[in-house]
């Protein structure tokens, strides 16, 4: 036993020691990080002001009112700003909690979203007579073309509506629209409010002239939305939909990403050992077994060090967001075996590849079926969280070593499995654990002192056979 | 006396190849054996087996009085033929690790590993990496690897290899200090030479048979010297004279004067007196057959010093630093 712990201490610290992991391990975090508070920095230089104006063929006479005074500078800010206060209301309890504490960063937040919306645009409306032609009312926009010239006169667009967008036709069930023409690189936030302009326009009008109140159609047509509510034995909670969708994903992301860690390393090692030929020095001191259970352990503990990490990190984010509630603490329970059962699979056999060939280069052929088994979980996670039901769903949840990851996805779904099957995967996960851990073992007698031609998988079989 | 290793009809085949045959093989305690043969011979496949590293299809044996090595290995030290280190790994901490997979930990270790590096003019390098140690200071690393746990039993293979003359002698002094401390030592080289200045004993194998299984004090009796060198005092002398004393079968020219091979049942002192006779000597030498002529002679069937025993001459040859013994 005490064997075993020494090669595993060695393999842990030869592995979690190298500044390749440190840096790996916590680079991706701060990436995160950079992405997440830096970067928003870099984006919200406000952009120019834009000014011109916008033109308009109107045979109905109907809607440039409506459009002029849609566009106006102060009406803009104005939806703007009750956009801000939308996103605000949107924002969780515990970061609105966070940013209120402190007036300075109310104020940083508040300046960046107001930033990011841009400076409110000086469009103004030209009603060009109906009779006028659309090649004529077009040139400006491709006039000085290159030279971006702003200001007040400059054409941006050419708003041209149909003669019956107003009215109907007689005999005809729908109403007309209109065509909008835009000069190059026009902001499309521009073109946005635009668009929305003549629809709200097109819309009064038509209300108006049906002899209908514009205030009753949209009361009629509003039916306020709430945050659902998951009713459970454990008491009520919000839903959030996003925790929902993104949890099993997190998890099963997880998942690999530690049992790759620590399985790939065991690949590295194992060859390196194999090619700097210390190996035969081992094993003058320890058996074949003990030397691969020793450095599985060696690496699971490694992975076990990135799994801790993240895990730890996603928990707190979730303490923080106070969204903790979300989260099943069975969940982590089995998030912890899965990972083992993947684990110990995985490494078993990665080991035996590191034992069966002499070097790196030679391992790539034989990782090939492990890394196609390993891509399964990542092609299935949106259909089987999807349906976590499905037939496909429950037969890959009882096929190791893919049943790790599916069962996983499952639990952490919206309709979890019931727990007999939850467990009856567990055990499934538990013998092919079993199965690749023998198999390797027998692998690791023979390959370990074999040099040369690196072996096929047939070959690895007929040695797992033969020892 | 108790046998430190024994080997019964032990035979291991890998696919078609044979490559142990049937081996017997005892080693006493306390003994300085030499395991000899040419490249290929099955030498390794031999200490892998006494390791465990490798099973025997067929045969028994017993290490240290154990069934298997497995049971003994922390009382057995083995400088593998292919040998390495961890690149990255200091050099304390290897040394280490190695004493505490051999159950050699405790708490004096930092201070025995000091003392090993320092007998073997390592001193200032513990906390260096490995890779930046030159091959012959791994070799002195590794071979310190095998000793730091103070083993019974004591496995050398080719532990020669890649070393210059003066760690070829460092190397064999530890082996004969570890083999007076009681330690069994056993010892394998395809240099001949090798075995012949150091060991009390020499199994030779050839093909994955045991062809010889001698004290090198048995080997000299029993090959007795069928070979007198004959230097002239007068460098030009001719050979003529020589040619006609009784008991001289053939005279061959050699790099400084002659070779003189006795015939059957001539008594070697009575040939060495006729011959001083003859012709005025600045030598006269009864040649005592090496190791290599012994194998060289078994292998191929007794016909002497012939020319098919080259290509096997050259096998057993290391080009340069084969005297050992100071």
């Amino acid at each position: 036993m005490s064997r075993i712990f020494h090669v595993a201490v060695r393999e842990f610290l030869a592995t979690v020691a190298t500044k390749g992991f440190i840096i790996g391990v916590l680079v991706t975090p701060l990436m995160l990080l950079l992405l997440v508070i830096v970067m928003p920095r870099f984006i919200n230089a406000p952009p120019p002001r834009v000014a011109g104006e916008v033109a308009l063929i109107d045979p109905t006479g109907e809607v440039g009112t409506g459009l002029r005074d849609y566009l106006r500078p102060e009406k803009i800010a104005g939806r703007r700003q009750a956009r801000l206060k939308q996103i605000e209301a949107a924002t969780p309890e515990a970061v609105r909690q966070l940013t209120e504490s402190s007036p300075q960063a109310q104020a940083a937040t508040r300046q960046a979203l107001e930033q990011a919306a841009g400076e409110a645009p000086d469009l103004s409306v030209l009603a060009l007579d109906p009779s006028t032609s659309l090649e004529q009312a077009k040139a400006p926009l491709h006039e000085e073309e290159g030279k971006n010239r702003q200001g007040a006169g400059a054409r941006l667009a050419l708003a041209v509506i149909h003669p019956d967008a107003v009215t109907r036709e007689k005999g005809k069930e729908k109403f007309g629209g209109y065509d909008l023409y835009v000069r190059g690189k026009l902001d499309d936030r521009i073109e946005d409010e635009i668009r929305a302009g003549l629809r709200e326009s097109i819309l009064v009008a038509r209300v108006r002239a049906s002899g209908l109140d514009r205030g009753l159609v949209e009361a009629l047509t509003r039916v306020e939305t709430k945050e659902s509510v998951t009713v459970t034995s454990g008491g009520e909670r919000k839903t959030n939909e996003v925790v929902n969708a993104l949890l099993p994903g997190g998890l099963m992301l997880l998942l690999m990403m530690s049992v790759m860690t620590g399985g790939s390393s065991l690949l590295t090692t194992t060859v390196e050992e194999k090619s700097n030929r210390v190996v035969e020095v081992l094993l003058s001191a320890v058996s074949p077994a003990q030397l691969l259970v020793g450095k599985i352990l060696g690496q699971m503990a490694v992975g076990f060090v990135v799994l801790a990490l993240y895990a730890g990190l996603g928990i707190a984010a979730l303490v923080s967001f106070a969204m903790m509630g979300l989260v099943d603490p069975m969940l982590l329970v089995f998030l912890l075996i899965f990972f083992l059962l993947a684990y110990f699979t995985m490494a078993s056999l990665l080991g035996a590849i590191g034992a069966a060939v002499s070097e790196m280069r030679e391992a790539q052929s034989l990782m090939t079926p492990v890394m196609l088994l390993m891509m399964v979980p990542w092609v299935l996670w949106m259909p089987i969280s999807r349906s976590p039901d499905s037939m496909m769903a429950v037969v890959l949840s009882f096929l190791p070593p893919i049943s790790n990851f599916a069962m996983l996805l499952r639990l952490s779904s919206t309709s979890p499995p019931p727990m007999w099957q939850a467990w009856l995967s567990v055990l499934i996960g538990a013998a092919g654990a079993y199965a690749a851990l023998w198999f390797a073992a027998k692998v690791f007698r023979i390959g370990l002192l074999m040099y040369g031609k690196p072996p096929s998988l047939r070959t690895l079989v007929r040695w797992a056979r033969m020892a | 006396m108790t046998s430190a290793i024994a080997l019964r009809g032990v035979t291991k085949t890998f696919g078609q190849t044979v490559a142990v045959r049937d081996l017997d093989l005892v080693i006493p305690q306390g003994a300085l054996y030499g395991l000899i043969g040419p490249n290929g011979a099955g030498k390794t496949t031999t200490i892998r087996m006494i390791l465990s590293i490798l099973f025997p299809d067929k045969g028994e044996m017993s290490v240290l009085g154990r069934r298997s090595a497995l049971e003994a290995k922390d009382r057995i030290g083995y400088l593998p033929e292919e040998r390495g280190l961890y690149r990255r790994m200091r050099v304390g901490a290897f040394l280490s690790y190695v004493a505490r997979l051999k159950g050699a930990g405790g708490d004096d270790l930092g201070r025995r590993i000091r003392g090993w590096l320092e007998r073997v003019g390592l001193a200032d390098v513990e906390r260096k990496r490995c890779e930046e140690l030159s091959k012959g200071m791994q070799q002195k690393v590794q071979f310190v690897a095998a000793l730091i746990h103070r083993p019974d039993l004591l496995i050398l293979d080719e532990p020669f290899s890649g070393l210059d003359p003066v760690n070829q002698r460092l190397v064999r002094d530890l082996v004969l200090e570890e083999h007076r401390r009681g330690a069994t030592v056993l010892l394998s080289t395809h240099v001949m030479a090798y075995a012949e200045q150091l060991c009390d004993h020499v199994v030779m194998i050839h093909e994955g048979a045991k062809v010889l299984d001698e004290t090198i004090a048995e080997i000299h009796s029993r090959f007795d010297p069928r070979t007198l060198l004959f230097e002239p005092l007068q460098p030009g002398a001719g050979a003529e004279p020589l040619g006609s004393v009784p008991g001289v079968e053939r005279v061959r020219k050699a790099r400084e004067g002659w070779e003189l091979a006795l015939a059957e049942g001539a008594d070697p002192g009575e040939v060495v007196r006729d011959v001083a006779a003859a012709l005025p000597a600045a030598r006269i030498e009864l040649k005592r057959p090496t190791l290599e002529d012994v194998f060289v002679q078994l292998v191929s069937g007794g016909a002497g010093i012939a020319e098919d025993g080259g290509r096997l001459r050259a096998s057993l040859q290391d080009g340069a630093g084969v005297e050992v013994r100071s």
